[in-house]
């Protein structure tokens, strides 16, 4: 090749990164003022409504809170405890305690006064079987209670064990050491019961990190900012995804994932789809695919609902070891429930799910970080070969580092302006001061954990969920 | 030549791309720069504002309890009542304050009931708190609106009535919820005359929240619901057979029996449950014929409610449904069956070989 067509190759190259990189950051705009609007939309809505009716309500729907436990029994009491005290009126909570090794279920049976009963299982989705069996409690306080015992098979399979036994026409699934705010469930049932022209098959809530938060018996009293700045980085990467990103996705009706930490939804749809997939670790992202999918194949007019509040509350990963094999698995999710469902991509039949969402998610999700790490590569051959426009080089990351921390500011301000969580004084200053170091020390960690993820992905097939260790919220 | 000279000469000689990425950079550094300031004071407000709602909130909800209970409001208040009431009024001419003061008043008014309900509704009126009530009706924006009447509802205003009903065709839901609101909480039973002629459909969570209130009055003579159940707005019958359900509207059976073959099946699937809780052996006359063409859910409903209405001539038919493809018909077949003959369940169970049905029949003899 002579130089003249290198030339005109970088130029090319260079042409190609600068359009991904303006789109990536053009799309930012896009839904942060979408979100701005829906954010906005939302709270008038919610200015005037009275959820006290719904909860007292006799005819109100029934509600399964679902909640997988494997080996959880640092605080299993505490969260349980926690999933009870919710002020909605018709529901029950089932604990799947997912072959657990260690002695969750004894604690539980001690706790709650568990006695083993007789339960007619109506298995539509198949599961791993029953082990100790069903027990519910012969103290009145906790009727509401359900705990399974069954052998170990997964978060998914335990999700599907929780539909199969669930009598309740809506069911909430979530992690068993998130913690619910009282009045959660009536906040989350209401887009299923408010629809008239359109079939609600889900709802999905903000999850917001407990890390330093005061917790008593269960309950949330007092919402503190922690100390380590990985955690703070957290917070603010929670409020960017949140508050900007899937607020506007559901303005658009374009949300491919709820959080597998809490969603809600209408249980016959879930089973309808086959409940959840239990050979991906992404399973909170691709039943709501599949579903979304079901749905525009069947050319039914639905909706996945989104409710900002901050409802369910969870403990983040406070070292960099257990945040890359979190993300890691995310990684390893999406790109397993993309390739499941590639036929949806581009296509028109799929309407907006087709031609917006998925490729969305394919261009700005998944290849994101390859092609973050690939433009490094590129760029240090660059410098190598001693062609570097240090000019160029230098005015785009100091651009790409402000568009960084604008837009985790708007995020900022989104919360200031709706629910205003973190409000004791000082608290401004970290997260302004971790918004400027967030792109040095979060970042490149979560670049790191997506390569690896797609490393594990193609070369690690054994590979299935990380070790999540628990300190217990109640100790915070 | 100065810093900024050879700045500015420096950004002329620059390529366009670069002198837009510098360009955006400044003007990304102003904007943040911008933003930590406005960040400061916004956070700095919030926190003043919410600890001057919290002083206020006491303080009002302070003078509102020694104005209830400090003298016979309905012979002639005293001077402090009256102090107090001034104190309100003139406090209700800022927005800020006045929106703290209704809000003392609605919390009060949901613990109370009685005279001092009354007497917070006449409180209400003179401090003049009606009147920007009244004003929000005029509002061009939809929320204000919907405020202002769930305002007027909280504090009983009838008056408004005329205000109110120019609104029950509201392009906005949320409007036209709180109008019914209005209706059924001041109107009771009386209100729900807007289903006449209602052309919009009702929304699940707000017929539910229909019910609670209406629910709440001691006065439970139900208008006639025949109406409604017949209407062509099939969010009007859902209602309509909700509320035939709760307050044993027996005299509609003929209704609810035609409903059974209604177009709509969320209607069709309601109608089986109540017509089986009003334990009417008709209904069997009516699905048994076309069972296996009507949906699962229906099936299901109609089996689950099959045990009020059950004789001995139904044993084929249950019969039948013990070898029903659905789990969950099976099981209620098989539940039936132990019920009204033993012998033939046993009979079923000795020669079942499906494992599913194995584990039905072990779950009802431990029953």
């Amino acid at each position: 090749m002579d130089s003249s067509t290198i030339r005109i190759l970088l130029l090319i190259i260079h042409i190609l990164f600068f359009i991904y990189a303006f789109s990536v950051i053009m799309s930012y705009i896009i839904l942060a003022i979408i979100s701005a609007i829906e954010s906005n939309q939302y709270m008038k809505k919610n200015s005037f409504v009275d959820y006290d009716d719904i909860l007292s309500s006799t005819v109100s729907p029934s509600i399964s809170i679902i909640a997988p436990a494997y080996n959880e029994s640092l605080n299993i009491i505490e969260n349980v405890r926690s999933l009870l005290s919710s002020h909605y009126v018709n529901y029950d909570v089932i604990i799947v305690n997912d072959g657990s090794k260690d002695n969750s279920l004894d604690l539980l049976i001690k706790a709650y006064d568990l006695v083993k009963v007789n339960y007619l299982i109506n298995e539509q989705i198949p599961t791993q079987p029953l082990r100790a069996g069903v027990f519910k409690s012969t103290n009145p306080a906790f009727e509401k209670l359900i705990v399974v015992d069954k052998e170990n098979g997964g978060k998914a399979d335990a999700l599907n064990f929780g539909l199969n036994i669930s009598n309740s026409k809506y069911c909430a699934c979530i992690d068993v050491d998130c913690l619910l705010l009282e009045d959660s469930l009536q906040k989350m049932i209401k887009p299923f019961l408010e629809a008239t022209d359109e079939r609600v098959i889900a709802s999905g809530g903000v999850i917001r990190i407990a890390n330093a938060c005061t917790i008593k018996e269960g309950k949330l009293l007092d919402v503190n900012l922690p100390k380590k700045w990985i955690e703070i980085a957290q917070i603010l990467e929670y409020l960017r995804s949140f508050l900007l990103g899937r607020m506007a996705w559901s303005r658009l009706n374009g949300l491919l994932v709820i959080s597998g930490a809490f969603g809600m939804f209408e249980k016959k749809i879930a089973i309808e789809a086959g409940g959840y997939d239990t050979n991906t670790v992404g399973e909170d992202m691709e039943i709501i695919v599949r579903m979304r999918r079901r749905m525009e194949e069947k050319k039914v007019k639905y909706k996945v609902a989104y409710i900002p509040d901050p409802l369910c509350w969870t403990e983040a990963p406070d070292n960099y070891k257990i945040l890359i094999s979190q993300r890691n698995r995310w990684t390893r999710g999406t790109i397993e429930t993309l390739k499941t469902h590639r036929k949806i991509a581009f296509n028109p039949n799929y309407n907006l799910l087709g031609m917006l969402s998925f490729p969305y998610w394919f261009f700005y999700e998944r290849l994101a970080p390859i092609i973050e790490v690939v433009g490094m590569l590129y760029f240090i051959i660059l410098i190598a070969l001693d062609i570097v426009r240090w000019d160029y080089a230098f005015g785009f990351f100091l651009l790409a580092y402000l568009f960084s921390v604008a837009f985790t500011l708007v995020a900022i301000f989104s919360e200031e302006l709706t629910f205003h969580q973190y409000k004791k004084k000082g608290t401004g200053f970290k997260l302004i001061l971790v918004t400027l170091l967030e792109p040095f020390i979060l970042h490149p960690v979560i670049l790191y954990a997506a390569i690896k993820g797609n490393y594990d992905y193609y070369f690690n097939k054994k590979k299935k969920w990380g070790v999540m260790v628990r300190k217990g919220m109640a100790k915070t | 030549m100065s810093i900024s000279q050879n700045v500015l000469q420096y950004f002329y000689q620059l390529p366009i791309l670069l002198q837009i990425v510098w360009l955006c950079s400044v003007g990304l550094t102003l904007l943040i720069i911008l933003f930590l300031f406005y960040l400061y004071y916004l956070r700095s407000y919030l926190r003043g504002e919410e600890s001057v709602l919290k002083e206020l909130f006491t303080q009002y909800e302070t003078n509102l309890i020694t104005y209830l209970y400090s003298g016979d409001i309905d012979v002639e208040i005293s001077s402090e009542q009256k102090k107090i009431s001034d104190k309100m009024k003139s406090c209700a001419k800022n927005t800020f304050k006045r929106n703290i003061l209704i809000s003392v008043l609605s919390k009060l008014k949901n613990d109370v009931s009685g005279e001092i309900a009354t007497a917070i509704n006449l409180l209400y009126i003179k401090t003049g708190l009606i009147n920007y009530s009244i004003n929000k009706l005029e509002s061009k924006k939809w929320e204000i609106i919907a405020l202002g009447i769930k305002e007027l509802t909280q504090f009983e205003v009838k008056t408004a009535y005329n205000e109110i009903n120019k609104y029950q065709n509201h392009p906005k839901h949320e409007v036209r919820n709180q109008v019914q609101l209005y209706y059924v909480s001041l109107f009771q039973f009386k209100g729900l005359e807007f289903l006449n002629n209602l052309k919009t459909p009702i929304s699940e969570w707000n017929q539910i929240q229909l019910l609670e209130i209406l629910q709440k009055f001691d006065d439970q003579e139900i208008t006639d619901i025949s109406p409604w159940l017949k209407s062509d707005n099939d969010s009007v019958v859902l209602f309509a057979l909700k509320l035939a359900k709760i307050y044993n509207q027996f005299q509609v059976i003929e209704i609810l029996l035609e409903l059974l073959n209604h177009i709509n099946k969320d209607i069709r699937i309601c109608a089986i449950e109540i017509l089986g809780y009003f334990h009417v052996k008709e209904i069997k006359e009516i699905i048994k014929p076309n069972f296996f063409d009507r949906s699962n859910e229906e099936q299901i409903s109609f089996f689950k409610i099959f045990e009020e209405v059950i004789d001995a001539e139904d044993e084929s038919f249950i019969i039948e449904n013990t070898s029903n493809a659905n789990f969950e018909i099976r099981f209620l077949a098989f539940k039936l069956l132990k019920m009204i003959d033993v012998n033939k369940w046993h009979a079923i169970k000795l020669n079942t070989t499906e494992i599913d049905n194995e584990r039905i029949f072990n779950y009802l003899e431990a029953m």
